[in-house]
């Protein structure tokens, strides 16, 4: 579903992203994690172009990510879920939700609306559709942010550090959110920071730092017998709390 | 003076009403036909001066530059004494109308620029990211948002707008201003027959000073 072959990027002089090596099945949940700067939001940012890349190559869904041509149809099958949730502030929640079915899909509008609606209930924000941004917590935004990308019915999802903004009492809530969708077989590429999840539901965990790929293990594996030096580095500075 | 004579010069400019009500027609329509024509082109070349293409941005920051630099009434002399010597014959009304939409949609153009670039990056990635082509995150995300944020600025400059559509009376035009020339040759009283003329414009900016002070209250 998703393959990155050699792929390098570099900002200027600086190589961000070093020979990443990397395939993503359909219905597979992989957790990307690693030390700030190290390269794992640049590398699911290539996932939907918002990131160039110099060298290498991307297929996602059948498509090159490197042809601009693709690019839209093929965001159109990818949900991105942001870290500052970038709600639309002048629309309501519904309407956020419905703006890419209706004027990128071409849903007539009730339909996107009753689509829209049902996802918002699932979940939690039935009573939020006319609330706009500003009056909803972090943790209500973040799950309108995924009802959004969903509702356009896609076949992969990108979280960006989902949790990262939100304040303690509300990751669970958005983290329910993603465990129910990846339990429903959604294709998934997750960066995060919680270890909670990734044990839960993720097929591997990936373990980036200084733009390479350290790591890759299945959940178990990678708590319990981390091979790499710097993984078990990384592991004990955030599981020993 | 006398309140007799004072009396006597209000009852004449009273019955010059025809003279104020044209001079203030002709305000009030270059006025809107500089705040819809100047709107519509400044936000069209705001969309340019914003734009990431460098060059497209350069040059409309350069044509901006040049009319934000110079005196409107400079400008109005242009089109009207100018134009015809490369054989665009206008009359008054006409040469007025392009000089003042043409200085409104160049300060109005900077204004939207600036609220384009002030909406936050973010906002762009999501609309991108769900597949919006660029008109449509231009259309959908970016301008309603940039729209929001710079009202207080656009109703000044139509303020400034209004004002400004005086220097027409430079070429002759029978706008409110030269409507209190005429006046002031009959009734000698420059104090009370620009008073008059002051309290016309006043007329037409009030409202939309009300209009802005209402709008930024969220």
């Amino acid at each position: 579903m998703i393959k990155f072959t050699a792929l390098n990027k570099w900002y200027g002089a600086h190589h961000v992203l070093q020979d990443i090596n990397l395939a993503v099945a359909k219905g597979e949940v992989v957790v990307v994690c690693g030390p700030s700067g190290s390269g794992k939001s640049t590398l699911i940012r290539c996932v939907n172009g918002l990131e160039k890349f110099q060298s290498g190559s991307l297929i996602v869904d059948s498509m090159s990510v490197a042809n601009g041509a693709n690019l839209r149809p093929l965001r159109m099958e990818l949900g991105f879920v942001f870290q500052q949730f970038n709600l639309y502030p002048h629309k309501t929640a519904l309407e956020n939700v419905t703006l890419a079915p209706i004027h990128v899909r071409k849903l007539p509008p009730k339909e996107a609306v009753s689509r829209g609606k049902a996802l918002l209930e699932k979940v939690g924000l039935g009573d939020k559709f006319n609330a706009y941004p500003q009056q909803l917590s972090g943790g209500q935004q973040q799950r309108v942010a995924i009802a959004r990308s969903l509702c356009m019915q896609p076949k992969i999802m990108l979280f960006d550090e989902p949790t990262s903004a939100l304040d303690p009492e509300m990751i669970n809530e958005v983290l329910d959110v993603m465990v129910a969708l990846a339990k429903d077989g959604m294709t998934m590429i997750v960066v995060t920071h919680e270890m909670g999840f990734a044990r839960k539901v993720a097929g591997r965990v990936v373990f980036m730092d200084k733009g390479a790929i350290v790591e890759v293990a299945e959940p178990e594996a990678f708590f319990t017998a981390p091979e790499n030096e710097r993984t078990r580095e990384f592991l004990g500075k955030i599981l020993h709390h | 003076m006398t309140m007799d004579l004072l009396l006597d010069q209000v009852r004449g400019i009273v019955q010059y009403y025809p003279v104020i009500l044209k001079g203030l027609g002709v305000t009030l329509a270059l006025s809107f036909i500089g705040i819809v024509a100047g709107t519509t082109i400044g936000f069209l070349l705001g969309i340019g001066r914003a734009s990431s293409n460098k060059w497209l941005a350069f040059v409309v920051g350069a044509y901006t530059d040049i009319f934000r630099g110079t005196p409107v009434l400079v400008q109005v002399f242009v089109v009207f004494f100018i134009l015809p010597e490369i054989g665009v014959e206008l009359d008054a009304f006409t040469a007025g109308a392009i000089a003042l939409t043409n200085i409104a949609a160049c300060f109005i153009s900077e204004i939207v620029a600036s609220g384009i670039r002030a909406v936050p990056v973010g906002q762009i990635e999501a609309a991108a990211s769900a597949g919006l082509t660029r008109l449509q995150q231009l259309w959908l995300v970016v301008l309603p948002q940039a729209t929001r944020m710079i009202v207080p600025s656009l109703v000044g400059q139509f303020v400034l707008l209004v004002k400004d559509s005086s220097v027409v009376s430079a070429i002759g035009l029978l706008d409110l201003t030269r409507s209190g020339w005429v006046i002031v040759q009959n009734i000698p009283n420059g104090l009370l027959v620009f008073s008059v003329v002051g309290v016309g414009y006043f007329l037409i900016c009030y409202p939309l000073l009300h209009l802005s002070r209402r709008m930024e209250k969220p």
